[in-house]
């Protein structure tokens, strides 16, 4: 395998999802271009990130959907759920409403993705803590009742959202170390790229990888 | 230079007539109208059904017209049940009856603050809507208010949210974030563009409560607005508001179909749509469509969900968004054509999307702008 700048082993794909308006797409958009926007667009289907991490010395490119947030394209964003190997699940720490909805969104991440998908739960705006309308402990707590990873972050200073990513990437990649992942069970959500090895399905067909045309 | 001045003849030979034929403006719109005098906006309205055929019933049309708006804007925004003084009313805001006026008032708000939340944040590639308008509130409607209703209403949501915040953590900490949001550096009285929108879209959903407000109907309600409040014509310009919102009313009798979830699914949904870009696709692009579907198993919700919901808003600059909108309001076919564009879009980049992987070219596909 040639080593290159854009070399790397696996894709990992996520979903990110949450109510509208809890910063999604500022989550990816401070992951993928360390800068925060304050005036993004409301996202309308599906948008779209990657960025190449390294864990445990391996290059991982992660393959990022970034969905609508309001009830009406529910039906639609449902359609991105399939094969994703991590989900990160936003409510904003400043509306409650987002929190309590939480368990509709997680009903759907479990119902669509496969029972190894990695969900990450991420409290954002933690920048505004004056304004906080839903507690840390209640929301750790929420996470270990349901067997989630979890932290606040802000997309606005990019306070953890590092590792909110990173940490989902460790976990799938533990998973696949240790064999609760089979890569080559459908829908895995991740894709391992030896040179000449087998390839997880539904990630879409990428060729080989050995050149990305988008240095991502 | 010459031809230019021809184009805006020929239009205006169109549009000196009584009775002005239809067909011959479509044809002419199809090829972009010119940005001289009214003769977009003019022939939007009339593309839209918004004013007769007629020139004699202009005048008494859209004065018929705006001041139904105007009605729209007294009832709706302007008498909401929190400035109802009348102490024999029986109702208050902890009535718990579902048919209170009240409970409507709270249901209404989120709403508001959803429609706020979208319209703050409408093209922000463009000045334009952070601009302050000539024509406000105050200066448009007959009003003992000075300034927007729903301005003082949503400065209110918020400052009851700080307040629940207050109480809940025992502190006192004034929030200065909230005050941020507020549009303050504009005094009573000015607005600024999108505020326009916002009340615009308050009054549609109010009237469209079955459908209620959907993200994108801000991005669809963009060209209208937009070409309303540049249009050179003062009394044009001056009436921006109410024309955005019948003609928008038009518009969206024929394309909300596309924002209605359980329409999803039927012949005259989204999802359809999407499949009917991807049959004419495999027609005229035989080798593009393989290399989408089979190769990169790429779906047409990848990429063209927000192309036809929020017709191609999203893809161009607003110009050129207002000159894709020509075509598209006169073709006969009009939102069928819609499905033609999306697939002139696809063979442009074709060369691209070809050369590249999946994540490559699911990136080429979303990049806005082309």
């Amino acid at each position: 395998m040639a080593a290159g700048p854009y070399n790397y082993s696996y894709i990992f794909k996520y979903i990110i999802i949450g109510d509208m308006g809890v910063g999604k797409s500022c989550l990816l958009h401070q992951f993928t271009e360390k800068k925060f926007m304050a005036d993004c667009p409301h996202t309308i289907g599906v948008e779209f990130g990657t960025r190449i991490i390294e864990v445990a010395g391996q290059k991982i490119k992660l393959q990022i959907w970034d969905t609508a947030g309001q009830e009406r394209f529910r039906a639609v964003t449902r359609s991105y759920y399939r094969g994703a190997a991590g989900a990160l699940m936003v409510y904003d720490i400043t509306r409650r409403t987002t929190y309590n909805h939480l368990s509709s969104w997680l009903t759907d991440a479990r119902n669509l993705t496969n029972p190894n998908t990695v969900i990450f739960l991420i409290g954002n705006k933690s920048d505004l803590d004056a304004q906080r309308d839903v507690t840390y402990d209640e929301a750790k707590q929420f996470a270990e009742e349901n067997g989630l990873m979890f932290l606040e972050c802000s997309a606005k200073t990019g306070e953890n959202v590092e590792d909110a990513f990173l940490d989902t990437a460790k976990k799938i990649y533990k998973n696949i170390q240790d064999g609760s992942l089979d890569l080559n069970a459908a829908e895995s959500g991740v894709q391992h790229k030896p040179s000449n090895g087998p390839r997880g399905a539904n990630l879409g067909g990428e060729s080989s990888g050995n050149k990305d045309p988008c240095s991502c | 230079m010459a031809a230019a001045q021809n184009k805006v003849k020929l239009f205006e030979n169109v549009l000196n007539q009584e009775i002005i034929s239809l067909e011959e403006i479509k044809k002419l719109c199809f090829s972009g109208c010119p940005e001289e005098a009214s003769i977009r906006a003019t022939c939007w309205k009339l593309l839209l059904n918004y004013i007769p055929p007629e020139t004699a019933d202009w005048k008494s049309h859209l004065k018929k017209q705006r001041e139904s708006y105007a009605k729209f804007i007294d009832e709706l925004v302007q008498n909401s049940v929190e400035n109802d003084n009348d102490s024999s009313t029986k109702d208050h805001p902890l009535n718990t009856n579902p048919q209170s006026d009240w409970n409507q008032y709270f249901k209404d708000n989120e709403m508001l603050c959803q429609i706020d939340r979208d319209c703050r944040r409408l093209s922000p590639g463009l000045a334009f809507y952070q601009y302050e308008t000539k024509y406000p509130y105050g200066k448009i409607f007959k009003s003992n208010h000075e300034t927007n209703p729903l301005r003082k209403r949503l400065a209110g949501i918020a400052l009851s949210a700080e307040e629940i915040h207050t109480n809940k953590v025992g502190t006192f900490q004034k929030n200065k974030e909230i005050k941020k949001k507020a549009p303050e550096q504009l005094s009573d009285g000015e607005e600024y563009h999108w505020e326009v929108v916002e009340r615009i879209l308050f009054v549609y959903t109010k009237l469209n409560k079955g459908q209620g407000y959907v993200q994108g109907m801000n991005e669809v309600i963009g060209p209208l607005y937009y070409t309303f409040a540049t249009d050179p014509d003062q009394s044009g310009q001056e009436n921006a508001e109410a024309d955005t919102f019948w003609c928008f009313m038009n518009l969206m009798s024929e394309v909300r179909d596309n924002f209605i979830k359980s329409l999803d699914e039927s012949k005259v949904g989204i999802t359809h749509k999407m499949q009917q870009v991807m049959e004419v696709l495999e027609k005229i692009d035989t080798p593009l469509y393989i290399y989408l579907t089979k190769n990169l198993e790429v779906k047409p919700q990848y990429f063209c969900f927000r192309w036809i919901t929020v017709l191609l808003t999203q893809e161009f600059d607003l110009p050129n968004v207002v000159r894709i909108w020509d075509s598209l309001l006169s073709h006969e076919k009009r939102f069928d054509f819609l499905i033609y564009i999306c697939c002139a879009m696809l063979k442009l980049i074709r060369g691209d999307i070809l050369k590249k992987d999946f994540t490559a070219a699911l990136k080429t596909l979303q990049v806005r702008l082309y």
